[in-house]
């Protein structure tokens, strides 16, 4: 009873991070909220099953991401690799000198903060397909491991690989289609050889 | 030591801390002696930070923690 009473108490730290995670992945705050309620009863539920010690938060990121998967009808364990263009590599680092400087910040850090809004940046995710869009929400913004990431989509890591790097560049695109929307970008200041 | 080349196409998974320690201090090696590398794991690491910052502001709804609370104690007593 009591080790129950802590899995509420643990897990619960992690229900914002757990709730941003859920939004990327419905684009739904309703939906949000109703994907991390299951993943807590479920991980209530199970509790039993859960090893002491071990990683809680990768146990109930894996859970929130597997009830998505099936409760959403997923793609993801048939994917579709076609359904991505192919971008080139260092896509967004080529094209940074066709950027207004006059526009930006001087500091290299800063700049890239500035550079793009909170809603671009989560725009770009969520535009991603499902197949791409989990592996770098888990990665990129929750910071898990290749071989985690393999665990809870059940694929293997070099799998996992090719969708954050796939995944990765398109967000690049888009995040550089967003800036030149905002007029942010002067493309004939861009090298043709690149 | 790594080449030009070999960082940059390493350079995620260096950056995704994925590398064996020998083959990461290969890649500093590398990126120590060389400004363009050197400025691409830069662009990388910021657009990384800048992800990450971004994409983890979220507000919760009102009352989210409460209601959340509320349907684990349902359970409990549902259960009894």
């Amino acid at each position: 009873m009591g080790a129950r009473e802590d899995f509420t108490d643990d897990a619960m730290q992690y229900a914002p991070q757990l709730f941003a995670t859920a939004l990327r992945m419905t684009r739904n705050r309703s939906d949000a909220e109703d994907l991390v309620q299951e993943t807590f009863l479920k991980g209530w539920r199970a509790f039993d099953s859960y090893q002491q010690g071990t990683n809680l938060r990768a146990w109930l990121f894996r859970i929130m991401t597997n009830t998505f998967i099936n409760k959403y009808n997923s793609q993801q364990r048939r994917p579709q690799e076609t359904e991505l263009d192919e971008v080139e590599e260092l896509f967004l680092f080529r094209r940074m000198g066709a950027f207004d400087q006059s526009k930006m910040s001087q500091s290299a850090e800063d700049q890239m903060l500035e550079l793009f809004t909170d809603d671009e940046v989560k725009n770009a995710i969520e535009s991603l397909p499902e197949t791409f869009r989990i592996p770098v929400l888990l990665s990129d913004v929750e910071g898990f491991s290749y071989k985690e990431i393999a665990e809870m989509l059940e694929v293997p890591i070099g799998t996992v690989m090719s969708r954050l790097h796939r995944g990765r560049k398109a967000m690049q695109k888009m995040l550089y289609e967003y800036a030149k929307e905002r007029g942010l970008v002067d493309e004939s200041l861009l090298d043709p050889q690149d | 030591m790594a080449d030009c080349q070999e960082t940059l196409n390493e350079l995620e998974s260096y950056l995704d801390s994925e590398l064996s320690e020998g083959r990461a201090n290969e890649i500093i090696t590398h990126l120590k002696g060389c400004t363009d590398c050197q400025g691409a794991y830069e662009f990388h690491a910021d657009l990384r930070t800048a992800i990450k910052t971004k994409a983890k502001n979220e507000e919760l709804p009102d009352g989210f923690l409460d209601r959340l609370r509320d349907c684990l104690g349902d359970d409990v007593l549902g259960a009894e």
